[in-house]
């Protein structure tokens, strides 16, 4: 057998062979001239390893040999790597110990090999730290220990000199620090408690220094600039020296330093800060702000509060503009809605357009900054115009647009466009059953005088009423719209009608708009004593609405119509285009020649306010076609009037308006009253799913229940609670008075 | 009573002054119960018909006070009745009165309600019920009973076929009532109503009304503005509020 003829090797003379190989390694190491390793070298050497291991008891010598191996780097380190790094300061020492790290690894390297079969059989059977550990770990017992505190004040001071604007050595400290790491041997251990603690402590103090200078001696613009400019520094600082894992923490601190810090003082700096950027539309600077100040926690919070201040100031102040300029008009146009109130909508529009742009490209789409915007237009929003509500003023912006003739003259787009933002506007009004119950007023207006200018435009913005509060929100309005086309075709069929029914022709053309009740605003309707020319025409069209349909029921509106009648005068004939109720007064002037008011009132069955309007238009007004007496400009119940054949006109047609009644204060009281209802239904809704319930849960759940259409009132909650509870659909518990029981 | 040994002697004797019944009453209580004490007293109370007076007494008290052309007493034989227990028309003793008899109109008693209420008050007889004015008047200041007593009035003052109590109505009764109190807000509370509402009163509101003198002090100090108290009683805080009566919190 072979091992029987091998020739024992005895340590010593074992060791010495290896020694030679050894500081041959160092030499190299030392930059001494000697020839590389040759392969028999290198064969040799792990022989005499292989063959000092494999020998029989006592002659085993590899647990000699492993310490020998570790003696190797400890006798090098001490004689030549510790002085050489002793002597050598900062830049100059990190460079040393740069080299010296890399002849470490390459010393492990070499020596790990000629020892490689202890790695394979002693050290695996015993579970003792391999030989590359070993070897490292000898570096970091000796080595790094030493001088990690020197090593961590000088890269640190370098780093320093770099933010100060001098050029380093980037590769240097690339170096250095990867020694930190690499001498963790798999853990981050050494780099974050040796290194990135200091270095976070330090950049620290750098910034705070750098703050508390900057916040004294710059705009709020400018220290943003540099807490930008710093933050990039420093992570491409991450991204050329340190370790990646360092990024976040470091680029934390410098956050904490130049922004948390200083969050209110910056924001608030007088002239330049946050209100100030505002007030300047400095887009751009606003912009960094809401990049910088999402970095840190809460940081955009004050931020979006400012910008609502702003905001709500900035409508506030239209409000109040608004506000001077109406009560600055003639008192007798006050209660009309007039131009003063269109420039209002329009520029709270305009101010809409501009902060969603804000929010949007400044702000980033934020939700903070949305829910800033909206409270803020919830505020002013709300307040109305002298006497107008905002419901009531957008109601009529819309009317504005979409009649005929209307102030606004706008292109297709345009109007399209605006409407869009009109009804986005109405998201931030609480009274949005007020603006729907104006709208149909007007919008009632628009179809029934055919003032609208477009069929498209009325369908187009009930589409976004639609989309934004529901299809029960615009439901009467479609109806209208809808009802409106069916009684063209009623028309159609009644012509047709007459022209079979030669015989029931009155004389008299006739048009009627059927409606259906239910979707329009609520008209009074007075038993007025029709002329008989009237009568007739009334009764052949109720005829022809019997053979259309059996079960419904036909109210005539009287105060709705307009007729076209000539009007015989000295001079000339003339076309007057009146209302119903005026040509039944003229009318009466067929058989008469004078009649006095009460005679007028009388026969015309009306109340004393509608003869009294009537007959102002007829002979107050632009046109007398009555001759009055007294002749003064008011109208008195001992007056006389008598029909004036001298009238005449260099117009051939003429119209002869009447003043619409003023409808706000029944519009608002309509809207109540729907309210009243609304409560009532909500409540009871609310009460019969729960059974018991507590006062506040109960006004809680039913504000919002109702908070799409309107904004109740907590007193007319209560009241409607109270009236519920004499009704019997409540009581309040017998313990506990604050709790409420459902009745079924 | 001397049939009864020592022991069930005292306990009739016992009964009876608690009570105010008659011994006869004392007696079927305490059978009915197995002479327990505590057990008679609740078959006592449960049952107040057991105090079964003379009817035919009683039917001869109604008959003196009744209507002649009715079967009924109306204002006529209230005010004799008045005048024979020598008490106030407005005394409120009489309220306490009405509870027993489950009137169910002011100024007014049935046959049935007049003979019910004074068997249940255990009399039959004027000389009897006068005796028994001090502990009916008594019975106010039971909280309990002055509760049923107050909730009664509303129902007893108010307009046949009303819901509501008319406000002056309203107002003597809260007069007459509250004063067993001693509510300081009172005169400020009927010059609200007077001023700003004007209008006739719930049952809620009057209701409520007790529990607000009961646990609301007069300086407000413990007033939740946003709890369930009628809409009149918050209007009434902010009167007094507004008149400077009492102090803003804070």
């Amino acid at each position: 057998m072979a091992t029987h003829e091998r020739k024992t090797i005895d340590l010593e003379q074992g060791w010495e062979f290896m020694q030679k190989g050894i500081t041959k390694l160092k030499n190299i190491l030392e930059g001494k001239p000697e020839p590389q390793f040759s392969s028999e070298d290198y064969m040799m050497l792990y022989t005499t390893i292989y063959n000092m291991c494999t020998q029989k008891p006592p002659h085993d010598y590899s647990q000699q040999l492993y310490e020998k191996y570790r003696e190797s780097f400890e006798e090098y380190i001490t004689s030549m790597v510790l002085p050489s790094l002793r002597e050598k300061h900062d830049e100059f020492m990190l460079r040393e110990l740069v080299k010296r790290w890399s002849n470490h690894k390459v010393m492990v390297r070499w020596l790990s090999r000629f020892f490689h079969y202890l790695d394979r059989y002693f050290i695996s059977r015993r579970s003792l730290p391999p030989l590359r550990e070993v070897g490292l770990s000898c570096f970091r017992d000796l080595v790094y220990q030493e001088i990690k505190g020197k090593v961590k004040s000088a890269v640190i001071s370098l780093i320093d000199r770099e933010r100060e604007g001098e050029q380093i050595d980037r590769a240097l400290l690339k170096n250095v620090l990867d020694i930190f790491v690499e001498i963790g041997l798999g853990t981050m251990e050494c780099y974050e408690n040796d290194f990135e603690d200091f270095l976070l402590k330090d950049t620290a103090d750098y910034y705070s220094i750098k703050a508390q200078s900057w916040i004294l001696e710059d705009s709020c613009p400018d220290y943003m600039l540099k807490a930008e400019e710093c933050l990039k520094r420093e992570k491409e600082r991450v991204s050329h020296y340190l370790h990646s894992s360092s990024e976040q923490k470091l680029l934390e601190k410098v956050q904490h330093e130049l922004l948390t810090q200083y969050a209110s003082q910056l924001l608030e700096k007088e002239h330049s800060g946050c209100h100030a950027l505002l007030r300047d539309d400095k887009v751009e600077d606003l912009s960094r702000m809401y990049r910088l100040f999402s970095r840190i926690t809460r940081g955009l919070e004050p931020v979006s509060q400012i910008f609502k201040q702003h905001v709500t100031n900035e409508g506030t102040a239209l409000v109040k503009q608004a506000e001077d300029a109406a009560s600055n008009k003639k008192p007798e146009k006050k209660d009309m809605v007039g131009l003063q109130e269109q420039i209002f909508v329009r520029k709270i529009i305009e101010l809409h357009d501009k902060y969603v742009a804000y929010v949007t490209e400044c702000f980033q789409g934020h939700t903070l900054f949305h829910k800033a915007l909206k409270e803020a237009f919830e505020v002013f929003c709300n307040k109305g115009v002298s006497g107008s509500s905002s419901a009531e003023l957008l109601a009529t912006f819309c009317d504005n647009i979409l009649k005929k003739g209307g102030s606004e003259k706008l292109s297709d787009e345009a109007i399209e466009d605006t409407l869009e933002k009109v009804v986005r506007l109405l998201a931030y009004i609480s009274d949005k059953d007020l603006f729907a119950e104006f709208y149909r007023k007007k919008l009632a207006r628009r179809l029934l005088f055919d003032k609208s200018a477009n069929d498209e435009h009325e369908r187009s913005i009930l589409t976004k009423l639609k989309q934004q509060c529901g299809g029960q929100f615009t439901s009467k309005m479609e109806g209208m719209v809808t009802d409106l086309t069916v009684a063209r075709d009623h028309q159609t069929k009644f012509e047709e009608f007459i022209s079979s029914h030669p015989e029931l022709n009155p004389g008299i053309d006739l048009a009627v708009t059927v409606l259906t009740t239910g979707f329009w605003p609520s008209y009074k309707s007075f038993d007025i004593n029709l002329p008989s020319e009237m009568v007739k025409c009334v009764e052949v069209f109720k005829e022809f609405y019997q053979t259309r349909t059996k079960h419904r029921k036909l109210t005539l509106i009287y105060s709705l119509g307009t007729c076209n009648i000539s009007a015989k005068f000295e001079a000339k004939t003339i076309e007057l285009i009146v209302t119903t109720y005026q040509a039944a007064l003229l009318l009466l002037f067929n058989g008469a020649d004078r009649l006095s008011y009460s005679e007028i009132v009388t026969q015309l069955n009306l109340s004393d306010d509608d003869v009294v309007r009537l007959l102002h238009s007829l002979s107050c007004a632009k046109y007398d076609i009555l001759n009055k007496e007294p002749n003064n400009r008011s109208i008195a119940p001992n007056d006389v009037f008598e029909y004036n054949s001298k009238f005449t006109n260099k117009m051939r047609r003429i119209k002869i308006p009447l003043p619409p009644v003023d409808e706000k204060k029944k519009v608002v009281e309509d809207v109540d009253k729907d309210r009243r209802y609304a409560i009532d239904a909500s409540i009871v809704r609310i009460m019969k799913s729960r059974k018991v319930l507590g006062h506040q849960q109960l006004v809680m759940e039913c504000v919002e229940q109702l908070g799409r259409m309107f904004k109740p009132d907590f007193k007319a909650i209560k009241k409607r609670i109270e009236d519920l509870i004499t009704r019997d659909y409540l009581e309040r518990d017998k313990d506990n008075p604050n709790v409420y029981r459902y009745l079924a | 009573m001397h049939k009864l040994g020592r022991g069930s002697r005292d306990k009739v004797q016992q009964f009876m002054a608690i009570t105010g019944a008659s011994e006869k009453a004392a007696l079927q209580a305490l059978k009915a119960s197995d002479w327990h004490l505590e057990g008679a007293f609740d078959v006592f109370y449960s049952q107040p018909q057991i105090a079964v007076a003379n009817t035919r007494h009683l039917e001869e008290l109604y008959n003196r006070y009744k209507e002649p052309d009715a079967d009924m007493i109306m204002v006529e034989g209230i005010s004799q009745l008045c005048n024979d227990l020598q008490v106030d028309p407005q005394d409120i003793v009489m309220l306490v009165i009405s509870w027993h008899m489950k009137a169910s109109t002011m100024c007014e008693f049935t046959r049935q309600e007049f003979i019910g209420g004074l068997q249940s008050i255990g009399v039959d007889s004027i000389e009897k019920l006068r005796e028994k004015l001090p502990s009916l008047r008594a019975e106010l200041k039971d909280d309990q009973k002055f509760r049923e007593i107050y909730n009664f009035a509303f129902a007893w003052a108010r307009e046949k076929g009303q819901k509501s109590l008319a406000l002056e109505t309203a107002i003597g009764m809260w007069r007459l009532l509250i004063a067993e109190r001693n509510w300081s807000l009172i005169d400020h509370w009927c010059q609200f109503l007077q001023v700003r509402h004007n209008k006739a009163i719930s049952r809620d509101t009057w209701t409520q009304l007790l529990e607000f003198v009961k646990t609301i002090d007069p300086q407000l100090t413990n007033y939740d503005e946003e709890g369930a108290w009628p809409y009149l009683i918050d209007e009434f805080v902010d009167y007094l509020k507004e008149k400077g009566l009492v102090q803003h919190r804070r």
